[in-house]
């Protein structure tokens, strides 16, 4: 049996070491964003729009996604006069899109976000009602490395109550944190 | 070892919200939760005050736990000032009713889901300054650094004792490789 747990806990730690580290930095980056300088670069183009084809804000979002580049979900659309204003979003990157009916010029916005902004992305990107497929994708990763961490939660207890000489320290500071974090937590709760 | 038994409870937090941050509704489909209860209490704002600065005296004279601002200030139909405050434990509308003189305070209690969402963005600098969750988020901000160091640690133990092992070395390669795959497709 401890051989399999073994087994277990390398194979879920392998399998999830990617998504662990993703998390674990993400992570330190929120926490010490203040001191740490962001990287990303922004640029602006103007795309001219087939005639007559684009009339909806989700038509204008898909001539530019089918025919200019542009890849992500379609969000906080919004319509002022003739103009229609949309985002075109995805982990990392977002284009602010102003789109005139009259002249059919959509100008574009786009902000890339540098690696570590991107990563924090990632941590908090959720669901799988994405249009941009590989948003669902990393959405699938994080329900699964979530599982993954509970398992390797229990594997891991079970792994530590085999070492028997390692049983009282464990259990001491295993006490020591579900005291404090219970507590909190509890207090939090009910405050 | 240690590490992870010292941080078995954010451990479970973070898988928690993980799992249920999947299910969470799309932007702009959040609902928020019913009403939960209400209080009221006398308050006299200042005359000379802004929307802004009224606001901020409503929000220190309610005294509400788990909060960390007030959002969204606007005037509601009856002209009375309204705002939003974001608590660990769910959402408050507050709206002072100028002609009677009283604040009116909506509770909106989440689940424990939501808490447990909340609670797992907190860190030393992050969260409602209350006690509690401030100390939680010195346990949760540990936690991060305990994770970092197993996550490390692991590969190392792995590579120390056991490097020979061909379907691990052959596991390993494909998650880097699909999540290099994925990064790639991303950006």
């Amino acid at each position: 049996m401890f051989r399999l747990m073994r087994n277990v806990h390398l194979i879920l730690g392998l399998l999830f070491f990617s998504y662990a580290m993703l998390f674990a930095a993400s992570s330190l980056v929120i926490i010490y964003r203040p001191w740490l300088k962001p990287t990303r670069s922004e640029h602006e183009q103007t795309v001219r729009m087939a005639a007559g084809r684009a009339q909806s804000p989700r038509e204008v979002a898909l001539e530019l996604i089918q025919n200019h580049g542009l890849q992500g979900d379609l969000r906080d659309i919004k319509q002022d006069g003739n103009a229609i204003r949309f985002v075109i979003a995805r982990p990392g990157m977002r284009s602010e899109v102003k789109y005139s009916a009259a002249t059919g010029e959509a100008k574009v916005r786009t902000r890339r976000e540098g690696f570590l902004e991107t990563l924090v992305q990632l941590h908090t990107n959720h669901g799988f009602w994405h249009e941009f497929m590989p948003a669902n994708a990393w959405s699938l990763l994080s329900l699964l490395g979530s599982v993954g961490l509970l398992l390797l939660g229990a594997t891991g207890i079970y792994l530590w109550f085999c070492h028997y000489e390692e049983i009282v320290i464990g259990l001491v500071i295993l006490a020591v944190g579900l005291i404090y974090s219970l507590t909190t937590l509890v207090l939090s709760r009910i405050a | 070892m240690y590490a992870g038994l010292l941080s078995f409870m954010a451990f479970v937090v973070w898988g928690v919200t993980g799992i249920q941050a999947v299910f969470l509704p799309a932007p702009g489909e959040w609902q928020p939760p019913p009403v939960s209860g209400h209080k009221e209490f006398p308050f006299a704002g200042g005359g000379s005050l802004d929307d802004k600065e009224l606001a901020k005296a409503v929000f220190q004279a309610a005294a509400l736990t788990m909060v960390g601002g007030y959002y969204d200030v606007r005037r509601d139909e009856a002209g009375n000032l309204a705002f939003l405050v974001y608590s660990a434990n769910g959402q408050r509308e507050l709206t002072y009713l100028e002609k009677a003189r009283r604040v009116r305070v909506v509770f909106r209690d989440s689940g424990l889901g939501d808490f447990l969402s909340s609670m797992h963005a907190g860190h030393s600098r992050r969260g409602a300054p209350d006690r509690s969750s401030r100390l939680w988020g010195y346990y949760n901000e540990f936690s991060t650094w305990a994770f970092l160091f197993m996550v490390l640690s692991g590969i190392y133990l792995w590579a120390a004792t056991r490097p020979g092992m061909i379907w691990a070395l052959i596991l390993s390669g494909v998650t880097i490789a699909v999540t290099a795959l994925l990064w790639v497709t991303t950006r």
